[in-house]
């Protein structure tokens, strides 16, 4: 069944725009060392210069080169982004299956706790805490995924009781599998497709986060990032060197967004079986 | 419908509005020694040795979280150093911009959003079409910070069309015309910002939601007891495109609130947005702390009166309850 999916996946134009942005970002990132020789926290040339040979995109106002900096901003960005987003499915992927599958109090538990921390903004709730222990972000990372989970959870909840139903699963059952057997050879396969969506759309959420609230100056000033860098160059953006320090991080933002949006938007499109016509 | 699983009751909201103040009550509370001195020793703002005993009293008061919650319902949300005013006025003061510039732009990305979309439904294939999907899916892909600084740059800094911040002209004694239409040429480029990252979402969804509903066999009724198109479209097809839209701004608002954040802050917009900000930027704690706290409760709220919006749409919640 998801070989199939996947055929259909590939000769979506979205996926392959996506796919081609998340291969370009990957060859950045992996070729780092090669592509610049500096360290981004390094401050020793001179400030403010335009692009050069050397420079790329030339140098901040507090001497780094800027090219350096935009490799490892975009680099903690997506990490920050993939780590949220893999820590909140695999809570909210546990959640739903086992409320699925034991039902029962655990159930009604989960799910109204899930209720509630969806009501709340988690925007707020990671300000909170930057603000009064200015943690770190793989810290403030697992705070995004505790609050975001649970709308991961109800899909593979409604999705799992769908699936208890179907023959296959009985059949295993009458065969003496056990539960955790079924779980872990029936179910967890079969629900990949969500795993997919729910990935997609959490990492572009939580990459999201990260350039606004590093925009807003809640991460450590240290700590390099796309948002800091936009909010550091915007001070500047009377002088004429704007394109070259100013454009960059917002290019490479909207192009990070861009391609997890496309992901996302074409998977839920080839594997959600509603929205197949609709789009 | 999976609509109608996503609804969630009243005593949701009230728990997760008790976590958020128990939250706020707690955390200040659960830092080591002195961490008002720590905090302030590296902020602009400087405290004189009453202040900083008063702040002290205001994070370890002793009469518990029942007390705290009283103080909150008393408006007695601390005392700002930064700004030298109660916390409370100072929010009440942002309240309105935020309120104009947020709901501005939340009321006609989703008018226009739902408009476009039951019209492009209705009016099916063809290149338009394609081409305004596709465009609608890249602009869902830019974040407000990136549609807000290329605004900024190019409509504000480098053309000079429109002012790149505040709200309104500082002291400048206009009649109420001139007044009114000050406030919107300084709204228009925020609002355009907000617009453009909320109507894209707004279009897809009500477009998708539409071309299923359009298939029902109910509109070949409506459309067979000879009612005029307009009235097809909207009274009897496009009400049901209006469920899934107003559950996904109930699901996505605490989320835009970090764009529209973003895009005060960045238009210095003298919303709560640019507030909690200037009172990051100054570790202003008690002022963080009840913007943050209020926020959340009004995206509650919101949430809450959207619930009855929701049942008073689709009838078959009222018969469901």
């Amino acid at each position: 069944m998801h070989r199939e999916l996947g055929r259909r996946l590939i000769r979506d134009p979205w996926f392959l725009t996506g796919a081609v942005l998340m291969f370009l970002f990957a060859f950045l990132l992996a070729a780092r060392p090669w592509l610049t020789a500096f360290d981004p926290h390094d401050m020793r040339f001179q400030p403010l210069s335009p692009p050069s040979a050397e420079h790329w995109l030339g140098v901040n106002d507090g001497g780094m080169d800027i090219f350096a900096e935009l490799l490892k901003g975009l680099g903690n960005t997506l990490a920050f982004g993939l780590l949220a987003a893999g820590v909140s499915l695999l809570f909210g992927v546990g959640a739903g299956l086992a409320c699925a599958w034991f039902r029962g109090l655990l159930d009604v538990l989960l799910m109204r706790i899930a209720e509630v921390l969806m009501a709340i903004p988690a925007v707020m709730i990671l300000i909170l805490m930057a603000a009064f222990f200015r943690p770190s972000p793989l810290f403030l990372a697992l705070v995004l995924a505790a609050l975001t989970w649970p709308s991961i959870a109800k899909v593979i909840r409604a999705q799992t009781l769908v699936l208890k139903g179907r023959l296959h699963i009985g059949a295993a059952r009458q065969m003496g599998a056990s539960s955790l057997y079924i779980l872990r050879r029936h179910l967890l396969p079969e629900l990949f497709p969500l795993y997919c969506i729910g990935f997609a759309s959490k990492a572009r959420m939580a990459i999201f986060m990260e350039a606004s609230l590093s925009f807003l100056g809640l991460f450590d000033p240290g700590r390099k990032s796309l948002g800091m860098m936009i909010s550091q160059a915007l001070e500047y953006y009377y002088l004429d060197i704007w394109w070259s320090w100013l454009l960059p991080p917002i290019l490479c933002l909207s192009l990070l967004i861009m391609c997890v949006t496309f992901l996302a938007v074409s998977l839920e499109k080839v594997f959600d079986p509603r929205l197949k016509e609709a789009l | 419908m999976q609509t109608n699983s996503r609804r969630y009751s009243v005593l949701s909201y009230c728990l997760a509005a008790l976590l958020m103040l128990y939250a706020s009550y707690l955390l200040p509370r659960l830092l080591p020694g002195d961490f008002v001195t720590a905090m302030y020793s590296s902020s602009q703002v400087t405290l004189n040795a009453e202040q900083e005993q008063e702040l002290k009293a205001f994070y370890t008061q002793e009469d518990g979280f029942g007390g705290y919650l009283l103080d909150f319902f008393r408006l007695s949300w601390g005392h700002s150093y930064a700004f030298l005013e109660p916390v409370s006025s100072l929010i009440l003061k942002a309240l309105p911009w935020t309120l104009l510039l947020m709901g501005g732009a939340h009321l006609f990305s989703m008018l226009a959003g739902f408009v476009a979309g039951v019209e492009t439904a209705w009016r099916r294939g063809g290149t338009a079409e394609k081409a305004g999907v596709g465009l609608m899916t890249v602009l869902q892909g830019i974040p407000e910070l990136g549609t807000g600084v290329l605004l900024l740059l190019v409509f504000a800094l480098h053309l000079g069309w429109f002012p790149a911040s505040g709200a309104e002209t500082a002291y400048a004694d206009q009649s109420p015309v001139r007044q009114v239409l000050d406030v919107l040429q300084h709204l228009i480029l925020p609002f355009s910002t907000l617009f453009l990252a909320y109507f894209p979402g707004n279009f897809l969804l009500t477009r998708g939601s539409m071309v299923m509903i359009l298939k029902s066999r109910f509109l070949e009724t409506a459309r067979a007891k000879g009612l005029p198109p307009l009235r097809v479209r909207y009274a009897h097809a496009a009400r049901n495109a209006l469920l899934p839209l107003v559950t996904r701004f109930g699901l996505r608002l605490a989320f835009m609130l970090t764009g529209a954040l973003v895009v005060e802050t960045l238009f210095a917009y003298p919303g709560l947005g640019t507030l909690l900000f200037n009172a990051i930027a100054m570790r202003d704690l008690p002022l963080v702390q009840g913007i943050v706290l209020f926020s959340s409760l009004l995206v509650l709220l919101v949430n809450l009166a959207l619930e009855a919006v929701y049942i008073r749409l689709d009838p078959r919640m009222k018969h469901a309850s």
